[in-house]
């Protein structure tokens, strides 16, 4: 049905958030990659209708299942900067990328990866808000270990490790002396690459499936045993051997605090380099800043929410004076009251003595009298019948409640579904 | 521009790449210095990064190296800047109905604003930037485009390697007489010229110690006794509040520049009319050595008129001792304020001899070497 870069955030496709923050900050190139042929031609029909003038994007088709790396791998000859940025199609976030950049190319670095807290409400997929099981679910984990100053990114682990013991590299903790480990970060999938480093890498690793999963650490583990070439020569050297260039080289390296990588590189007694090594370098979002990913069904509703609440200028809508978006269009009946952080999409129609508190409701909505929506997400073309009590749950386009059907944290998915009776916790339909 | 003077002030802001926050609590006497607060300028700076159209992305990471203090030191900063500027020569292309003596002037002086912005220039990149503009007037008008890049590349190109390298080269060669066997030469902070002299003569062969002299809250001189050291030079190192008693065991003093005025004032890192005074002091030979497109037709009497204000937390605390905070945290009280000064100037009374690449000269003799080789060079 839709693909997961459409769904509606706010009434606003997911993807739109990560087009609006490029667009924002003048990255006017863009290639979006996009797994299943149907998938790509509907995401390519959106952006076209909606970015036609503003933007200008490619939407490359790859194959099902070939992993992030796959997907790069594909569209390789279009690269041609210097460096690249990777996003997911589904981070909501304001993090400008042009910090990721700044910092990407202050540190000359070969991969730059954006973090950001854990969402507050946790990652577990499971467990609607008052659920007291707190196992963490390893798939969704991050370890994240960075030097002290918090700019070169040391060791990173993603859950599927985690069942085992963490390995961290030696050699990494006797260069920098002190590393910081942390579980409370999260990768935000927002990453830099130098782009000849990341073309060398997916074409000498075959195997590399996944960015975050394979290329990522992997460069992070190598960084002080470089097996990559930059620009075609080993780092550190000049490409002529001229004296004179040396010197202004020395100059410039004399000058800078040296990172570690530079003193580790230097042989005993601090002569030439003799290791190569690279820098990965890592950017923290700042608190201030909003930064979520859409990758379970709880941060969907967690990102719905906030959208509308907190992190309304994300929204880009107006707010009314009871700080909710009602469009004009829509229908209420009498004696319906509708919240703060709510939203009411074109079209819609509310019966008599309804409710609606923290939720979002898409377009042309029929929804029945006497109905309570609380904190969840209707999509468009919704029917919901008289009486209905919803609460936690998100419904999917075209879906049709009949009468007094009482919803408690429960998915309704797939189009044309007819629920009848009451479902409660957990239930997919 | 005078930073006390509100109007020029606020006009100059409303042209600012980015917004720096003025520093709330300033010195009376140094108020004509631009101060920011230093929290958000890089932040800031780095958000900004992709969205400024008009500044090239290489002026662009110069300007957030100096603003981060990841290049520091005025050969340093003088290059980085000229590798930038080759870069934007390079990408540029005059756009239609300009000239490209005229488009490219603005520009440089666009990307040159930024760069104040970032961090003030020091003299030595004034002057570099003076000469590039003026190498940029006087190109000939039969040149094409292609060509006309190509010249003020090879230009820039020549203006380092003859004004920076060769001129540091010959500066060695001749610093390296005035060390003698059994020698104890005395250094303050971390001068690159200081440096290739040092390891020049150990080169040779001269037995010599060194002591380098260190002062908060950079602690430049901890990264020149690592280099020293790890080339087997013998050195000590202290801190500048014990440089009298250092000094009797001295025999020379060598220290660096970031210019040397016409009267013969030797504007320099802080700290450094301490160190100069001190030896003067002791009847130790005090040795300036810097290179010639350094110098300046200015002339300056105190460190007061023009200088450049740091940080003030960096002076509040002390990195790595979260134990020694009692200033931390009280740089808004009223009846407190930080001065942290990064530059001073040295007396040409207490300078002995100041190594040029046009030789080894008196203080007194620098506004003739103004006078006479700046048209020179200019002319080149």
């Amino acid at each position: 049905e839709v693909p997961k870069a459409l769904l509606p955030v706010a009434n606003r496709p997911v993807l739109s958030y990560v087009l609006e923050q490029l667009e924002l900050s003048n990255i006017k190139d863009l290639i979006v990659v996009v797994e299943g042929a149907d998938a790509a031609l509907r995401v390519g029909g959106w952006i076209s209708a909606a970015y036609v003038d503003r933007l200008h994007v490619e939407v490359a088709t790859v194959p099902e299942d070939v992993g992030t790396a796959g997907a790069l791998r594909a569209i390789a000859h279009h690269l041609t900067a210097k460096d690249v940025l990777v996003v997911s199609g589904d981070l909501v976030s304001d993090v400008p990328p042009g910090a990721v950049t700044a910092a990407h190319r202050r540190h000359d670095a070969v991969v730059t990866a954006m973090i950001c807290s854990v969402p507050v409400s946790g990652l577990s997929e499971a467990g609607s808000s008052g659920a007291k099981d707190k196992t963490k679910k390893p798939g969704r984990y991050n370890i994240i270990g960075m030097d002290p100053t918090k700019q070169f990114l040391l060791h990173i682990a993603t859950g599927a490790e985690l069942e085992k013991d963490t390995r961290i590299r030696k050699s990494i903790l006797r260069a920098v002396g002190q590393m910081d480990i942390r579980a409370d970060l999260m990768d935000a999938h927002m990453y830099a690459f130098n782009r000849s480093v990341l073309q060398e890498v997916l074409d000498q690793k075959d195997k590399f499936q996944s960015l975050k999963q394979d290329v990522l650490p992997y460069l992070v583990r190598s960084q002080l045993k470089s097996e990559i070439l930059i620009n075609g020569a080993p780092q550190g050297q000049q490409a002529k051997e001229n004296g004179n260039d040396k010197v202004s080289y020395r100059i410039l390296a004399n000058a800078s605090t040296p990172s570690f990588h530079e003193l580790y590189a230097l042989g005993p007694n601090g002569s030439a380099p003799v290791r190569r090594t690279h820098k990965c370098c890592v950017y923290i979002a700042s608190n201030s800043k909003y930064c979520v990913r859409l990758n379970s069904i709880q941060a969907f509703m967690d990102i719905n929410r906030d959208v509308i609440g907190e992190a309304n200028h994300l929204s880009g809508y107006n707010f009314s004076a009871q700080n909710n978006i009602i469009h004009p269009s829509a229908e209420l009946g009498s004696k319906t009251t509708v919240g703060p952080h709510c939203m009411l999409g074109e079209g819609s129609q509310m019966g008599d003595k309804c409710s609606v508190k923290r939720s979002v409701i898409g377009r042309h909505c029929r929804i029945g009298s006497n109905v309570k929506v609380v904190n969840s997400v209707v999509m468009n073309h919704v029917t919901i019948g008289d009486g209905c009590s919803i609460q936690g749950s998100v419904i999917c386009s075209n879906a049709q409640l009949q009468e007094r059907v009482a919803l408690k944290d429960c998915q309704v998915l797939s189009l044309s579904t007819s629920v009848f009776l009451s479902l409660s916790s957990n239930e997919y339909l | 521009m005078q930073f006390d003077d509100q109007g020029r002030v606020n006009k100059s802001k409303k042209r600012a790449v980015f917004n720096q926050p003025e520093a709330k609590n300033r010195v009376e006497l140094f108020r004509h210095l631009p101060q920011y607060e230093h929290g958000s300028q890089l932040t800031d700076l780095e958000s900004k990064f992709l969205e400024l159209d008009s500044m090239h992305p290489a002026v662009y990471k110069v300007g957030v190296q100096y603003l981060a203090g990841d290049v520091t030191g005025g050969n340093a900063r003088c290059i980085a800047m000229l590798r930038a500027f080759q870069e934007v020569i390079n990408d540029y292309s005059t756009p239609p109905g300009k000239t490209l003596v005229r488009d490219l002037t603005a520009k440089i002086s666009s990307y040159v604003s930024f760069l104040i912005e970032c961090r003030p220039l020091s003299m030595s990149m004034g002057n570099a930037i003076r000469f590039q503009k003026s190498r940029i007037a006087k190109l000939p008008l039969t040149l094409s485009e292609t060509e006309a890049k190509a010249a003020l590349c090879n230009d820039i190109d020549r203006f380092i390697n003859e004004k920076i390298i060769l001129a540091d080269k010959v500066i060695v060669r001749h610093a390296a007489t005035k060390v003698r066997d059994g020698d104890v030469l005395l250094t303050y902070g971390s001068s690159c010229v200081v440096e290739m002299i040092l390891l020049y003569a150990h080169e040779l062969g001269k037995q010599f110690r060194v002591v380098v002299v260190d002062s908060r809250p950079k602690h430049e001189g901890q990264a020149l006794l690592r280099r020293l050291l790890a080339k087997g030079l013998s050195c000590t190192y202290t801190h500048i509040n014990a440089v009298s008693y250092i000094m009797h065991e001295v025999t020379r003093v060598f220290l660096g520049a970031s210019s040397v005025l016409s009267n013969g004032t030797t504007y320099s890192r802080v700290g450094t009319a301490c160190v100069a005074m001190v030896a003067h002091a002791f009847r130790v030979p005090v040795l300036i050595c810097c290179e010639a497109y350094k110098f300046h037709e200015r002339v300056q009497l105190d460190s007061i008129c023009s200088n450049e204000l740091g940080d003030s937390n960096d002076i509040a605390r002390v990195p790595g001792r979260p134990d020694v905070n009692s200033m931390d945290n009280r740089t808004n009280e009223k009846n407190l304020q930080f001065l942290n000064l990064m530059y001073d100037a040295t007396p040409s009374e207490y300078v002995s001899m100041i190594i040029t690449d046009y030789g080894m000269i008196p203080p007194t003799s620098v506004p003739v070497i103004v006078r006479e080789y700046r048209r020179e060079y200019l002319l080149i």
